[in-house]
């Protein structure tokens, strides 16, 4: 090793884990919860009255919670940010070499760092427009009282016909991350296991890898889900049922689960 | 290039990285000394790699069965048809279960047994299970365990490795009895960096002379061209005549692969079909129609006859009774009535071989095989000081004698060759195995060289004077020398036509394979004389087809060829000379061994007038274990020539 | 560029005569361009042919297939039957033996094309030949070895249990043939030698790590070993594409000895936290 050897270097291995760690929690585990939210919009429908007031529901409970901005810089925009940023960093290391060894580990490993590389344009793109509000090309405000609207919108590029070129770009520009980000969450989490050390067998490898394929498999229906629940929203009636959550209940919280209850 | 050790300190130049070297080099550091490891190729690609079937040495379960280092000495004497000397044999036999001891602490995966215990294999020339293995890549295992011990020396700054470094020529101080080895000069195979090195010894461990005989079962380099340098040099060649054809290895176009002993040892049956010609799946003939030769000639002994033995056997059932396979000299070795598990078990290295080679699965096939050149039991002469002692009541069970003479520890001549501070370790040193190797006995002999001589040459080097005294002209004269010679044949490579080396190896091989290898007679030898003559005129027309300075291995290989003519020459005189049969040396003029005459050691010494040897020969020492006829148990029905006859009839009218 | 041949199997008869295009990448020395030269090997079924032999073949007749003049191909090469390594090159564009690369199968037809390149992530010597001394500096860098009290007579080693001598015995089939490393996309070559301590280790040395710490007296070392692959260019370096273990000629675990030194790694770095050394 150099004389001097860099920050880097000298804690190369607790960075290492820490990469593995954050991609797992709280990275991974966030990605589950938000799919599981945002595909309530076609979801909810069957659970409650309308995925609109099931989504609405879930980002008040979100918005609800105590020192949100505090929640959301520790426990993932700096997680992200390390993790993308270390990502990219190690990535770039690395040179593929499929054409030679067409095996599927390799492509594994190469679409890794492809996703790698997407997800954090598509994260940053994403958080930027809807949550700060950056005017990027595409962008549209997230406004958490009229979630279902905004998010929308958000994957129209703004516009309320959803057959606009803009529009469709944005929208595949979501499908295809959120489908490559998932990817990148379901084989990381297998080779975690393996840097890890928790499957060591090829057996015990194929193994795990069956479940993270079937993990992966569920978050990608979500994510579709998810994606075409918006993008397809009829967004007239969802700012209705929006307008009308609003003024009906106050404080949101308590009474989100009437209507089921009603309902019976 | 490596940081090379200070010049001031005693060093020893170890010549060849394989097991007797690195043996040696871990040895000699133990001692405080340095180490110069000079090899052609990284010493990890060593030619002992390939020694696949295991190690002899007896152990507990052996020696309760009533076997003992005293019977080991005895087979090997015995398989080695008592050409042997036969202190070396003792004191090599008697050290066997020690350095087994030494092998598995340093982390050998030797096969073990249910409690942990290290298994045993049958192996040929015993009617014991007394060989020690590691799947079926024993020597790998074994050479990885001392690579690993020296590289940690290498570590520590006690051995310096000159990797890619071709030996050259010894160099030699004094004259007559005063000569001594003090250094040597090699070359860098890269750079073509021709250069000298002082060394207070030089012990050569640089194997056999395979590639002499074209296709063999030797690596690339075994081509015998430093212990040729050595005796051109001045060393003594001995017991050049003893080499050891393999019954069982695989055909290839550029060379023969082994398939080990330990097949047999496994259970592995040789066959023919009884009927010549017959082309049946194999699988498919029926078990009266096979003609199991070896078990039925040797029913002691079966598939586990020596080496030399059953290649004469394969060898008359497919020459003189035509029952080989397509009418090739080939026959099958068979392991299909072996479970897989426990083939996979324990010879699953051999058995990728041959699938990787032969394109067949030999669980499921009858694998072909034929003999090939495998082993050089002669080699560069060496001495040793014997000791006489009491036998050891335990090792030495069934010795009868009051006193037995084993080698002395310690002796500075251990192994060392004519030449003071000339030493020759390991398959390059003649001693141990006489006329024939037992099979797994080599493996033994390579590291008991090393660490057996490797306390003498240190004893050598630490009393010795030194050779700081010794001018820099003597050195300079050799590196001149070789120079010259490097700068003659690069220059050949701008001649508008010449011979091509590699056309004249390819014939030097077939010859030699023919004249002088399983079954060899007295006109055919010199008839290869002859032909070796024209083959020597042809090489000093030798043209290189590359002229440069830069990695020239075109220069490398012609070198060596022309140190191979001179190493054919001493097989075939002694060969010629040698006018009785022993061990892997048989000829049909004189097919009886002579004790009279040839109970002795032949020595070549290169005469430097004639460029030719001057053949003498030496007492062989006995004192423990008096010659005896070596039959293995044949069944007399075999033995004259009127029943081979009647046999030949009755697979005939098998038809 | 892959031949039918390793697509299907053919099965030729013995003795049929063909001619095989050897495509091959040369350069004169370290620093010097590289060039391609075509050769025209004639060939017979079921002579058990290889590229050794063909190579060994262009030795004999330095011609071009053009009809050019040329050098001997320069390559290494030793056993000849896979176990010393030292014949690994890229063959139609991926690493292995090419002794075993035996020419009925994996080229049958007439005309048939093989492409021979050196490995490229070691510094090539000339032609085919490339210094593999990084891997040799590797296993240094590990401590691979059994740190036993010396050559005395001590009686014998550890016993070992079967289940143990199994993994070890697969691993210390190794033969440093690079095989792992070419075809790793996390390992590069490194021409400068101080690089090479702080450079991805690679397959096949993290597999020795397995191999001496599970044995008694080469777990004495386990420690420096864990605390050379937990730095940087250690086990953490590899990216999980399991080309090694697909192109081991030797069919060793490597990924399994890398999650197992992997667990190690982890165990140890905690407990070394912990206990503050």
């Amino acid at each position: 090793m150099p004389d001097n050897p860099s920050f880097l270097e000298r804690h190369h291995f607790l960075l290492r884990r820490l990469h593995s760690l954050t991609g797992i929690v709280p990275i991974g585990l966030f990605l589950i919860l938000h799919l599981t939210t945002n595909s309530s919009i076609v979801w909810g429908s069957f659970l409650g009255d309308s995925g609109v007031a099931m989504f609405q529901h879930e980002v008040d409970f979100i918005h609800s919670l105590p020192a949100l901005v505090l929640i959301e810089i520790f426990g993932l925009w700096l997680p992200i940010a390390f993790h993308s940023i270390l990502g990219v960093y190690y990535a770039v290391s690395g040179s593929t070499n499929t054409k030679s060894y067409r095996y599927g580990g390799n492509f594994r490993y190469a679409l890794q760092r492809i996703s790698g590389y997407v997800g954090v344009i598509f994260i940053f793109y994403h958080v930027a427009t809807l949550r700060w509000g950056w005017s990027l090309p595409g962008a549209y405000l997230f406004d958490a009282h009229a979630a279902s609207s905004t998010t929308a919108m958000a994957l129209r590029a703004g516009s309320e016909n959803p057959w606009q070129l803009a529009g469709i770009l944005v929208g595949l520009f979501y499908l295809l991350s959120v489908l490559l980000l998932v990817y990148h969450f379901a084989n990381g989490l297998w080779t975690a296991a393996i840097t890890w050390g928790l499957t060591i067998s090829e057996q015990g490898q194929r193994r795990w890898g069956y479940v993270c394929a079937s993990l992966g498999a569920a978050l990608m229906v979500m994510g579709v889900t998810a994606v075409v629940g918006f993008v397809t929203l009829d967004i007239e009636e969802a700012r209705q049922i929006e307008a009308s959550l609003h003024t009906a209940q106050q404080p949101a919280v308590e009474t989100t689960l009437a209507p089921e209850d009603n309902a019976h | 290039m490596p940081a090379a050790h200070p010049a001031s300190q005693k060093r020893v130049i170890v010549v060849g990285g394989g097991l007797a070297g690195l043996a040696a080099a871990a040895r000699l550091t133990e001692q405080g000394l340095l180490v110069d490891l000079f090899s052609i190729i990284p010493v990890k690609r060593s030619h002992s790699v390939c020694a696949q079937g295991g190690i002899n040495a007896t152990n507990e379960v052996a020696r309760q069965q009533g076997f003992s280092e005293w019977l080991h000495c005895d087979e090997t004497l015995y398989g080695g048809d008592f050409l042997a000397d036969q202190p070396p044999v003792y004191e090599m036999t008697h050290w066997a279960p020690r350095i087994i001891d030494l092998l598995d602490r340093m982390g050998v995966p030797f096969n073990r047994t249910n409690e942990a215990q290290r298994d045993l294999r049958l192996f040929g020339g015993s009617l014991f299970k007394r060989t020690h293995f590691a799947g079926a890549t024993t020597g790998q295992q074994l050479m990885y365990a001392l690579d690993e011990q020296v590289r940690r020396a290498e570590a520590e700054g006690k051995v310096v490795k000159y990797e890619s470094w071709e030996f050259l020529w010894p160099v030699i101080e004094g004259d007559g009895d005063g000569r001594r080895c003090v250094g040597i000069v090699a070359q860098d195979l890269r750079t073509m960096q021709i250069r000298a090195f002082r060394a207070d010894a030089v012990a050569m461990a640089t194997g056999g002379c395979g590639l002499v005989f074209g296709q063999s079962t030797n690596s690339v380099m075994c081509n015998g061209g430093a212990a040729s340098r050595c005796y051109q040099a001045g060393a003594w060649y001995a017991n050049g005549e003893f080499i050891q054809v393999h019954p069982t290895a695989i055909p290839g176009a550029d060379k023969c692969r082994l398939m080990s002993e330990s097949a047999r040892g496994e259970g592995g049956r040789v066959w023919v079909p009884r009927k010549a010609g017959d082309d049946r799946d194999p699988r498919t003939i029926p078990e009266e129609e096979r003609y199991y030769f070896l078990e039925e000639h040797y029913p002691k002994y079966g598939n586990l006859v020596p080496r030399d033995i059953a290649s004469r056997e394969i060898f008359d059932i497919c020459v003189n009774q035509g029952l080989g396979l397509g009418g090739k000299n080939m026959v099958y070795l068979d392991l299909t009535h072996k479970s897989r598990e426990e083939l996979d078990n324990k010879l699953k290295g051999i058995l990728e071989i041959y699938e990787k080679f032969a394109g067949q699965d030999p669980r499921e096939f009858p694998m072909k095989i034929f003999p090939a050149v495998h082993y050089s039991m002669g080699g560069l002469w060496t001495t040793y000081t014997s000791e006489t002692r009491r036998p050891d009541p335990r090792q030495d069970l069934q010795c009868e004698l009051d006193e037995i003479v084993g080698m002395k520890l310690g002796a500075p001549n251990s192994m060392s060759t004519n030449i003071d501070g000339l030493y020759a370790l390991g398959e390059v040193n003649f001693a141990f195995h006489g006329g024939t190797r037992l099979g797994a006995n080599a493996l033994l002999s390579c590291i008991f060289d090393g660490l057996f001589a490797g306390v003498g040459i240190g004893n050598y080097v630490n009393d010795g004077p030194g050779v700081d005294e010794v001018p820099q002209g003597v050195y300079d004269e050799v590196t001149n020398q070789e120079q010259t010679k490097c700068d003659a044949l690069v220059r050949t490579a701008g001649a508008d036509k010449g011979e091509n080396p590699y056309a004249i190896a390819r014939e030097l091989g077939d010859e030699m394979t023919a004249a002088s290898t399983v079954v060899k007679n007295g006109p055919r030898m010199e008839e290869a004389a002859r032909n070796l003559e024209t083959l020597r005129d042809r090489f000093q027309n030798v043209r290189l087809s590359d002229g440069a300075m830069w990695t020239n291995q075109n220069l490398s290989f012609t070198r060596a060829l022309g140190d191979m003519i001179v190493l054919a020459d001493v097989v075939l005189q002694g060969g010629l000379l040698r006018e009785e049969s022993r061990g892997s040396h048989y000829r049909l003029d004189f097919p009886e061994r002579d004790d009279t005459k040839f109970l002795k050691t032949t020595v070549a010494e290169f005469d430097t007038a004639t460029n030719r040897p001057k053949i003498s020969y030496r007492d062989v020492q006995l004192g423990l274990v008096a010659p005896r006829a070596r039959t293995y148990g044949k069944t007399a029905e075999k033995a004259s020539g009127e029943s081979k006859e009647k046999k030949k009839e009755t697979a005939g009218a098998g038809a | 560029m892959v031949t039918q041949a390793a697509k299907n199997e053919v099965h030729l008869e013995p003795g049929l005569k063909r001619t095989i295009r050897f495509r091959i990448k040369r350069c004169d020395g370290p620093g010097k361009p590289a060039r391609w030269e075509n050769f025209d090997v004639p060939v017979v079924s079921g002579e058990g042919v290889n590229v050794i032999s063909c190579l060994q073949w262009i030795a004999e007749h330095p011609k071009t297939a053009e009809g050019a003049d040329t050098t001997p191909v320069v390559w290494d090469s030793g056993c000849l039957e896979e176990v010393c390594g030292a014949c690994t090159m890229v063959i139609n564009g991926s690493v292995r033996q090419s002794c075993s690369c035996q020419l009925d199968n994996y080229a049958p037809l007439d005309g048939d094309t093989i492409t021979l390149e050196p490995m490229s992530k070691f510094p090539v010597v000339r032609d085919l030949w490339v210094d593999r001394s990084r891997l040799f500096h590797n296993l240094k860098r590990l401590k691979a070895w059994a740190p036993i009290d010396g050559l005395h007579d001590l009686g014998a080693g550890p016993k070992e249990h079967t289940d143990d001598q199994h993994v070890r015995y697969k691993i210390s089939e190794c033969m440093s043939c690079g095989c792992c490393l070419e075809a790793c996309p996390q390992f590069h070559q490194e021409e400068n030698e101080e690089n090479w301590d702080s450079s991805f280790i690679g397959a096949n040395t993290i597999a020795q790590a397995r191999l001496f710490n599970l044995h008694e007296t080469g777990k004495q070392l386990a420690g420096d070993r864990l605390d050379t692959l937990a730095a940087a260019g250690g086990v953490s370096d590899c990216g999980n594409a399991q080309n090694c273990v697909k192109v081991c000629p030797k069919e060793i675990p490597l990924t399994e000895a890398i999650a197992a030194i992997g667990r190690a790694t982890t165990i140890h770095r905690v407990r070394k936290f912990f206990r503050g050394k």
